[in-house]
């Protein structure tokens, strides 16, 4: 089969014994999305075509069949991509309770595939431009935004959105024709109005689907420093959207008076994250180092599709790297970017009831993940992921694999903080000071005495005024965020 | 269901971690089992207790090894005869040669350097370095900046962290 032609199945996205009914959904899925009348790219028509040819060949039983055997042998194993799985425990035991397994999957590149160039750019910086934005902080966002132009390469598509409760595009969509003009033009930015994150999102959204283009990492880089009123769920439907054509969103909040979990929300809609920014001088960097991140991606979106199981729940899932932070549960979960130097971690935490473990094996998740790989025009096979455990009597004594339990240590951390969280919400100061107590003394024990003390200091805060300090809260979320980051790179080492 | 030892919190089954607390609950159970007979908590014993002949301390090359009972950890003394003991904390020019700040030096009273442990021959001498909170074997202050023989199987403590000694016969 010449490399250029991909196979039927690699076009749909569907594994080689799919059912026919899951070959018919995934055609319906992308001929929705791929038809002339609707399709945004150039070269999704053509995709389009191709699409229609794979079905008619494969839903019909008797063609399929004939097709399969003019294709090489299915080697069961992806080409460009490896996956390997961790479970925290060898089998479950047969219990009349509920029980918790980990599971902790890592995906990378393959070493010994060719090298893949990195995919060109088009990327939109979506900016907070409101009164509150005035000074220090609007000054350092151009001088950022300048420095990201300029950082650019010559095949990057780059535009500005400015937004208060209006939105004005600075730059448009384009491959950078004139710098200086460009540059003068962020410049010139000055701040008024209030903040409706909606607006810019949307003006955002149409900037960079004028260069959607497939074969580029589509994303958009939202900076904000306030909240959002009354267009939440418009922001979210939007991120929803923009995800299914593999538009990333990355929030970056300034300051304090931002919503963490609501900016966490969009961006973990779009397999991204988001990321805190307490001092104006930061932005800079953290921008150069989205962009290196940007530019040196692999594979622009992992997405886990996945039945659940009968009595067995997907209670909590994480993302370790490349970028740490909480992942949507959710039948199609965008799991985020594999990136040439950074494969994707993400930790998976099920509860298993008692009725599920009626036979011998329990199968926790079945499922594929499918890979797009920007760079590459023809598509990747999706992986098969099946996790099962024995099902036995009594409960094998074997520790659990370093791995798994490092990073669990680490994100019991991030999940105490998130307690705290939830206990000042409902007005439980008690709790949540102690929560941060117990969070301080583990801190301690894990070397990092700095955010030990900032722990602590915020518990006698919300102990004595009932609420966190100001910034405090998102200062222990980020840094016990970037802890996660830490434990992996040191089990690297 | 798993009762967390240290705030009695009900955890499912599995769980690695407490929930409530964050205390490890699986994966040291192998640590746990060193630990010595209960009531030496409180009380250090009369005599040493005696470790199993067989152990081999850390290795070939090693000439003893450190014990931390609290945490079940074993630090090697190996590659050279002379280490001082004691906790790394920001700011501070002389480093000791054994960190104990990971096995809660600070709470158990250790000082910055605490102690020296030392080979003489096959003599094994350790001596308090001036430390706040002192150094103790089997449960007798000694007295700073004099030379004490360990045997093998003594209970050191440093402040309040026992640690106990292993010395190769």
């Amino acid at each position: 089969m010449p490399i250029s032609k991909s196979d039927h199945y690699a076009v749909l996205g569907v594994l080689r014994d799919a059912t026919q009914e899951e070959i018919k959904r995934a055609y319906f899925e992308a001929a929705q999305k791929l038809h002339p009348d609707k399709n945004v790219a150039p070269g999704e028509t053509e995709l389009f075509l191709e699409i229609q040819q794979a079905y008619e060949v494969l839903s019909s039983p008797q063609r399929r069949s004939q097709y399969d055997a003019t294709l090489p042998p299915d080697l069961g194993m992806n080409t460009l991509v490896k996956h390997q799985v961790f479970f925290s425990r060898p089998n479950l035991v047969k219990l009349n309770e509920p029980q918790l397994v980990y599971v902790l999957v890592e995906i990378s590149q393959r070493d010994e595939t060719e090298k893949i160039p990195t995919p060109p750019l088009n990327i939109c910086l979506v900016l907070d431009r409101s009164t509150s934005m005035q000074g220090e902080k609007l000054d350092m966002v151009k001088a950022a935004a300048i420095q990201f132009i300029r950082s650019l390469r010559p095949q990057d598509i780059f535009s500005v959105v400015a937004f208060s409760d209006r939105p004005e595009v600075i730059v448009p969509a384009s491959l950078q024709m004139d710098r200086a003009k460009q540059e003068s033009r962020i410049q010139m930015m000055k701040p008024f109005g209030a903040t409706e994150i909606f607006q810019g999102l949307e003006a955002g959204v149409k900037e960079v689907r004028h260069g959607l283009d497939p074969s580029r990492v589509n994303h958009i880089i939202l900076l904000t420093d306030g909240h959002t009123y009354g267009d939440e769920q418009a922001s979210l439907e939007l991120a929803e959207q923009v995800a299914q054509q593999n538009i990333g969103i990355t929030g970056m909040g300034i300051g304090n008076e931002w919503n963490d979990i609501f900016l966490d929300a969009i961006a973990s809609r779009t397999g991204s994250s988001s990321s805190y920014i307490s001092s104006p001088k930061d932005i800079q960097n953290l921008l150069v180092k989205k962009f290196k991140a940007l530019a040196n991606t692999f594979a622009d979106e992992v997405i886990l599709e996945f039945k659940q199981q009968d009595g067995v729940q997907m209670n909590y899932a994480f993302r370790l790297q490349p970028e740490g932070g909480p992942l949507t549960v959710e039948p199609q979960m965008r799991l985020g970017p594999i990136l040439q130097d950074a494969p994707l971690h993400f930790l998976i935490e099920f509860v298993v009831q008692p009725s599920a473990l009626k036979n011998e094996t329990i199968a926790l998740l079945d499922g594929s993940l499918k890979i797009s790989i920007a760079a590459r025009p023809t598509p990747v096979p999706p992986i098969r992921l099946r996790l099962t455990r024995d099902v036995k009597t009594d409960a094998a004594p074997s520790p659990p694999p370093t791995k798994v339990l490092r990073a669990l240590s680490r994100l019991t951390l991030y999940r105490m903080q998130e307690r705290a969280h939830t206990e000042v919400e409902v007005g439980n100061y008690e709790s949540a000071s102690r929560h941060l107590h117990n969070l301080a003394s583990h801190l301690l024990s894990q070397g990092e005495q700095q955010l030990a003390k900032t722990a602590l200091l915020e518990a006698d805060h919300i102990e004595r005024m009932h609420n966190w300090s100001a910034g405090g809260d998102k200062a222990i979320k980020y840094h016990t965020r970037a802890l996660l980051l830490n434990s992996v790179k040191e089990k690297e080492q | 269901m798993i009762v967390c030892p240290n705030c009695k919190h009900t955890n499912m089954a599995g769980t690695m971690f407490c929930s409530e607390c964050g205390a490890q609950l699986v994966g040291k159970d192998s640590l746990i089992t060193q630990n010595i007979a209960p009531g030496q908590d409180e009380v250090l014993p009369q005599g040493p207790s005696v470790p199993p002949r067989s152990y081999q301390p850390g290795g070939a090359d090693a000439w003893g090894s450190l014990h931390l009972l609290d945490t079940g950890q074993v630090l090697p003394l190996t590659g050279r005869n002379e280490f001082t003991l004691g906790r790394i904390s920001e700011g501070q020019p002389i480093m000791p040669d054994i960190d104990l700040s990971p096995y809660q030096a600070y709470a158990s009273g250790v000082s910055r350097l605490h102690a020296v442990v030392k080979r003489d021959g096959g003599r094994i001498i350790i001596m308090d370095l001036g430390s706040a909170n002192g150094t103790y074997i089997n449960g007798k202050r000694v007295v700073t900046n004099v030379e004490q023989i360990l045997n093998h199987g003594d209970i050191v403590a440093l402040g309040k962290l026992k640690i106990q000694v292993l010395l190769k016969s």
